[in-house]
């Protein structure tokens, strides 16, 4: 049988497969041509987007919180959602900066290839009006990271500053507490400058650092990214 | 939450985008915009409140897993939810659960009334995705029994002769009307501006 010039059997055929009649052997055969004919797939997808929508026939019922719960437990959202995350226009700017990010990234890991393998860091991190706040330079040859505060940035005297990396996926890092003044040194390490670091990122904490090992508590004042130099 | 515009396809797929990007805000609005029709339909296949349950879990880790791969261009969003739903619905029943008592009233009250007699109750007023209303209007088109063999076919994974079975029909009966019934659907949705 030629299924390929029978152009009534193929929609025949793909309406019963989305219908649910077409079964065992047929239904077998009828996937294995789908592997093979994207023709033959269009038509089946048409198919489900006619019938499929019979779905909705039922009369609708709100699942119980525990069906969410267990779907966050199992994906690992919770982390994710709490705090700052869906707190802040933070997030919806770090989509903006991750994508610029990546493009970014590319480049320097691209220039990695070519480079020498002593590199440094800077990156200047401003607050929501764009303007810089901080000063970072990053000697990788010492392992040495700076941190320089541009002016005061004045926190309450039970709180304190701290320093984040951003991943592109997963929990952002801890990089250290910061002084409201003058500048402060800290170990640059493959946690800070990771080819995963999306952002930089400084958070208003209690005194002593966020209480949260997944991330901050507070909120985002400044952030910015990293830029490779030569 | 199953406003008649939180199911508006662009929005669902926008938010599909977002758990695509790891976004789990938009996967929550996502949730909320559809468990209700997802898990109502995942019922109406099960029966069983706690399968159902389970079944609503593993598909939305899927949603969220897949999110990447969903090609808006191919199917609606409800489409492609609904399928996955549909698609672990039915490996459970397989894996020898029992299915759900099969009855005649395959659909919601109010959507039955709503196709027996479209002049009485709009299809418009349901609470419907666009695509869902304009099948409802066409099969709405077709005789009353017809419909029934459509929805025990569809609800239930039945085959021609397990449908004839139930409906004491000869099976030769079941597969005219069903071909018959899935060409005048396909026509009707096609004057509607549906592919």
């Amino acid at each position: 049988m030629n299924l390929r010039d029978n152009a009534p059997l193929r929609e025949k055929l793909a309406a019963e497969y989305v219908l649910g009649t077409l079964k065992g052997g047929a239904r077998r055969r009828f996937e294995g041509y789908l592997h093979n004919d994207a023709a033959l797939r269009r038509l089946t997808t048409e198919w489900q987007d006619r019938l499929q929508p019979m779905a909705e026939f039922s009369t609708p019922q709100q699942p119980r919180k525990q069906v969410w719960e267990g779907i966050e437990r199992r994906l690992n959202l919770r982390a994710a959602r709490a705090s700052w995350f869906d707190s802040l226009n933070f997030w919806r700017s770090l989509g903006l900066v991750s994508s610029a990010m990546a493009a970014l990234l590319a480049i320097v890991i691209g220039l990695r290839m070519i480079a020498p393998p002593q590199l440094d860091y800077v990156a200047t991190l401003s607050d929501d009006n764009a303007r810089t706040a901080l000063v970072l330079t990053g000697d990788a040859g010492r392992g040495a990271l700076t941190v320089r505060l541009v002016g005061n940035a004045p926190v309450a005297s039970d709180k304190t500053l701290q320093l984040w990396a951003v991943p592109k996926q997963g929990k952002p890092r801890s990089l250290g507490l910061l002084a409201d003044r003058g500048e402060v040194r800290l170990a640059l390490t493959s946690a800070a400058i990771g080819d995963d670091v999306a952002l930089l990122a400084v958070s208003l904490e209690p005194k002593g650092g966020s209480p949260d090992p997944n991330g901050p508590t507070g909120p985002i004042l400044y952030k910015g990214a990293w830029v490779r130099i030569m | 939450m199953s406003d008649a515009h939180t199911l508006d396809p662009q929005q669902l797929r926008d938010w599909l985008d977002g758990a695509a990007r790891q976004d789990a805000a938009a996967f929550r609005s996502l949730y909320d915009a559809t468990s209700a029709k997802l898990f109502g339909y995942a019922l109406r296949i099960l029966g069983k409140r706690e399968l159902a349950e389970d079944v609503m879990q593993e598909s939305f880790v899927a949603i969220w897993h897949n999110a990447g791969h969903y090609q808006s261009h191919l199917a609606a969003p409800m489409t492609w939810m609904t399928t996955i739903v549909r698609n672990k619905a039915f490996d459970h029943l397989r894996r020898g659960v029992d299915a759900a008592e099969l009855d005649s009233d395959q659909f919601s009250a109010e959507l039955m009334n709503a196709m027996h007699d479209p002049a009485a109750t709009p299809i418009e007023a349901l609470v419907i995705s666009r695509d869902a209303k304009a099948l409802a209007y066409c099969m709405s088109a077709l005789e009353g029994l017809h419909r029934q063999v459509l929805g025990l076919a569809f609800f239930h994974d039945l085959s021609h002769s397990e449908v004839a079975q139930q409906m004491a029909l000869p099976i030769g009966t079941v597969k005219t009307w069903i071909r018959r019934s899935l060409e005048r659907l396909k026509t009707c949705l096609e004057k509607a501006g549906h592919p």
